[in-house]
């Protein structure tokens, strides 16, 4: 079940809040597991009893780190184990038949693809991510080892960020899954964020990503320079608002059940560096590699060499993390070499020039998602080609004339517009905000009941 | 009171949430969507392996967004809501000037093609030497009214397509796109000029893909005169015209453009001494039932069925002691077309590929024809899988 479809707007969502908030305090979690349970089933019911398998692995191994805290290796095989286990179903699932495809192209041999992999796990490498932090953080005794199965099960399936985000540490909930409270203020605040969330799922994402899908589906065949350039542009402005928006419907949601989520995007393309921009962008995904692949590496505190090293680590994870092909390994390696620039040099001149600095991050980030978006990497040299090589043509009018408005009006919402207005005219924007947010929800839900175009992107994450 | 003040959002989308969601399950199911032209989702029945075999779950999505309460209202909330946002197009179809409503188009399956032409030629290789076979393909409305698209949209170019497939054709080519041009051009120029009474002339509509009886007629025209036989005139025709208004078409309930202008049907309903549609004699010429419907095009002779049969006394050139007969194998333009042939055939038969269940063989062992029309819209010559029957 996806957040922007009728079927959880009208049935799930009114029928799990209500249940979760009739329910006595004491038994919450358990009907958030329940109702989270139903939500993960109704999309992939197959692949529940490996979801299942995992949550027991990393509880149980929490117990066994808890017990046996004085044998550090006793503790470290099973760390290693519940690690390798969990990784383990993401790497199979995800990358096996990456590997047998390379294999075969490397070595001339004919291994056939899997078939039971042919589908990966629904949000396999959120859920994946969200355990191990539970996991790793015990045995760093950073965290209390959790006992309760329900609870500790309740943080892993919590269906706001199950299948698309944030990627939630077991830090960052765990005394509010013992205790938490639900106040209407907190609740009409959740409201605010989840319609802000759908309105940019379904009337920004949705309407401005079909340009780029439909050109991306003639093959590029007859494209102009300007029309690339266009539809590059949709691009960058569906998978933003796609993406913040599914954060955001999670956060809200979050927010009404009693819960803070972390905030998953910051306005990330205002940045001046793509050094920044990592840091506004999927924040949860970005501290996690941080936290539990760049420091336990040594981060910034080894050589100098062994410093790219890790970076060259972290962005080839990132990339692989994005999808398993090669144009995603590229786009994370992209952002490694613009990164070890800005370390040597650019930043200096980026931080002093502030035109420059944001021309060089949209450009820098347009060229990102070229590699990111086209997944067929015998097309992508020629759509730099159309990007900076000069082809005439006038079907730039044709998509400007289709998406020109709504592409404004998304670049303005890219930019923290609505915060700056509600600190400028705060009055006007209390009267407004009720109009706006009333617009923003029936038009999602018009665009839903008619709706011709509402892909989920994350299936190869 | 206090409450209502302090969380009016919090009352406000509940109360929605709520309201809908009640509202939803209540609405009765609706089989059919006049506005869409389409079946709608029924609930599908649960089964574990079904579940299992995630088949279940989109199905009932398709449903319950199929039956969502008030979804013609939705529908065109949003259709404004695409215009207030200056779109010239939704669901494939994209807003012209002039009210057309026309298809983006801009790929077209060229295997397809060839394929078809084979099928085609090998027709005609069978029975050529027999009886004469033309063949015709029809161009849809924006490769005549192009000057009614928006400015860069490159949709394909039919005419040069048809250029391409010109010398591999084995049968006689008719080229409609001189004719359908003139025939956009002659009614321009007679709305130009019309009385305050009289009906629009159009060559195609602005709300379906069909041409009007009008380019139909015009098409007949040219395929009699290519046969060296005389057209009837469509003056003398006036006696058994009527107007069905209100007409909203194909490329409408794709795009359900709030503001889009209906179209009118003229209807020729000829004198006939017989009509069997599929096996089965037909009171009249056309479907008046489906005049009251929104798809009202698939009144005209019955819509599309397997072999359609059509007798009259209407033959201009009728020779006392002989039957002359006609051939047509068409898609849904052909609806409109075949009737005017009856006065150039004594018999027409009208073969629909497309729900064809007859031989092509067996009609051909079976009956003699002086001609054979072979006539397709572009799209349907470019989409068709089902030519291949032609070969049966």
């Amino acid at each position: 079940m996806v957040f922007s479809s009728l079927l959880f707007l009208f049935r799930f969502l009114p029928a799990a809040f209500l249940a979760y908030y009739l329910t006595p305090k004491k038994c919450k979690n358990l009907t958030l597991l329940l109702v989270s349970l139903i939500f993960y089933s109704w999309g992939e019911v197959r692949y529940f009893p490996i979801m299942l398998s995992i949550i027991l692995v990393n509880y149980l191994a929490g117990l066994g780190i808890g017990r046996w805290r004085g044998s550090r290796n006793l503790c470290r095989g099973i760390l290693a184990v519940s690690v390798v286990f969990s990784v383990g179903f993401l790497a199979f699932f995800k990358y096996s038949n990456f590997l047998l495809l390379n294999i075969n192209a490397l070595f001339g041999t004919s291994f056939p693809m899997l078939e039971v992999t042919k589908n990966l796990p629904l949000g396999i490498s959120f859920y994946t991510f969200q355990i191990m932090t539970y996991t790793i953080d015990v045995y760093f005794g950073k965290i209390e080892v959790e006992r309760n199965i329900i609870d500790f099960g309740t943080f892993v399936v919590l269906f706001p960020q199950l299948i698309a985000g944030p990627i939630v540490k077991y830090s960052d909930i765990n005394r509010e899954l013992k205790d938490r409270r639900i106040t209407l203020d907190a609740i009409q605040d959740g409201i605010v964020l989840f319609i802000l969330g759908l309105g940019s799922k379904v009337l920004l994402a949705n309407n401005i990503g079909a340009l780029w899908t439909e050109v991306e589906s003639s093959g590029f065949a007859g494209l102009s320079s300007l029309g690339a350039w266009v539809a590059l542009t949709a691009y960058a402005l569906q998978i933003y608002f796609d993406f913040s928006g599914y954060s955001l419907m999670a956060i809200g949601m979050g927010r009404a059940l009693g819960f803070h989520f972390p905030q998953n995007f910051n306005y990330p393309y205002i940045s001046r560096s793509l050094t920044e921009f990592w840091r506004r962008w999927h924040m949860t995904l970005g501290g996690w590699f941080r936290e539990y692949l760049y420091f336990p590496l040594g981060g910034n505190r080894v050589s100098r060499w062994k410093q790219y090293r890790n970076l060259f680590l972290i962005w080839f994870a990132t990339g692989l993390w994005h999808g398993a092909a090669w144009n995603f390994v590229l786009w994370g390696l992209y952002f490694f070499v613009m990164q070890s620039f800005e370390r040597l040099f650019l930043r200096r001149f980026l931080d002093q020039h502030r035109v420059f600095s944001h021309l060089y991050v949209l450009i820098g980030l347009q060229i990102s998602w070229v590699l990111f978006a086209i997944t067929d990497m015998s097309k992508t040299g020629s759509f730099f080609s159309l990007l900076f090589l000069p082809h005439g043509g006038n079907d730039w009018m044709y998509y400007l004339r289709n998406y020109g408005i709504i592409m404004l009006v998304g670049v303005v919402f890219s930019l923290p517009v609505l915060n700056l207005l509600r600190d400028r005219l705060p009055r006007l924007c209390k009267w407004l905000e009720i109009p706006f947010l009333g617009l923003v929800l029936l038009l999602s839900v018009a665009y839903l009941v008619d709706s011709t175009y509402n892909p989920f992107l994350y299936f190869r994450f | 009171m206090q409450k209502i003040k302090r969380y009016p959002l919090l009352i406000l989308f509940t109360l929605f949430l709520f309201a809908t969601t009640v509202a939803d399950m209540c609405a009765n199911n609706r089989e059919f969507s006049e506005m869409e032209n389409k079946y709608l989702a029924q609930k599908p029945a649960f089964s574990w392996s079904q579940l299992f075999k995630n088949q279940y779950t989109p199905k009932y999505e398709t449903y319950i967004n199929d039956q969502f309460v008030g979804r013609d209202w939705w529908i065109t909330v949003k259709s404004v809501s695409e215009s207030a946002f200056g779109k010239i197009k939704n669901n494939g179809i994209v807003y012209g000037s002039d009210h057309y409503l026309f298809e983006e188009y801009q790929t077209t399956d060229e295997d397809r093609i060839e394929r078809n032409i084979g099928f085609f030629n090998e027709f005609t290789e069978t029975y050529g030497k027999r009886v004469p076979v033309t063949l015709s393909v029809i161009p849809s409305s924006y490769a005549i009214l192009g000057d009614h698209l928006p400015a860069g949209l490159h949709n394909v170019d039919q005419r040069a397509y048809c250029e391409q497939i010109r010398p591999q054709i084995e049968a006689e080519w008719l080229d409609l796109f001189p004719v359908m041009e003139q025939a956009a051009v002659d009614a321009a120029a007679f709305n130009a000029s019309r009385g305050p009474n009289e009906e629009e002339l159009l060559a195609y509509y602005r709300t379906d893909h069909h041409w009007t009886s009008y380019g139909a007629y015009r098409a007949y025209k040219a395929f009699v005169e290519s046969r060296g036989k005389t057209p009837v005139e469509l003056e003398t025709l006036a006696p058994y015209l009527y107007y069905l208004p209100d007409f909203y078409g194909s490329y409408f309930s794709k795009c359900k453009l709030y503001s889009a202008l209906p179209d009118t049907i003229a209807v020729y309903d000829l004198p006939v001494d017989s009509v069997t549609v599929g096996g089965e004699r037909k009171p009249t010429l056309h479907n008046a039932a489906q005049w009251e419907v929104r798809d009202k095009h698939a009144g005209l002779l019955w819509g599309n069925a397997d072999v359609t049969v059509i007798k009259s006394g209407n033959n201009l050139e009728h020779e006392e002691g002989k039957t002359s007969r006609v051939l047509l194998f068409k898609d849904s333009f052909g609806n409109s077309f075949a009737p005017f042939l009856t006065y150039n055939y004594d018999e027409v038969y009208i073969v629909d590929l497309r729900s064809n269940l007859t031989p092509v063989s067996e009609l051909m062992e079976q009956v003699a024809f002086d001609d054979v029309l072979i006539l397709y819209n572009f799209m349907t010559f470019s989409s068709s899988a089902d030519v291949a029957r032609i070969t049966y």
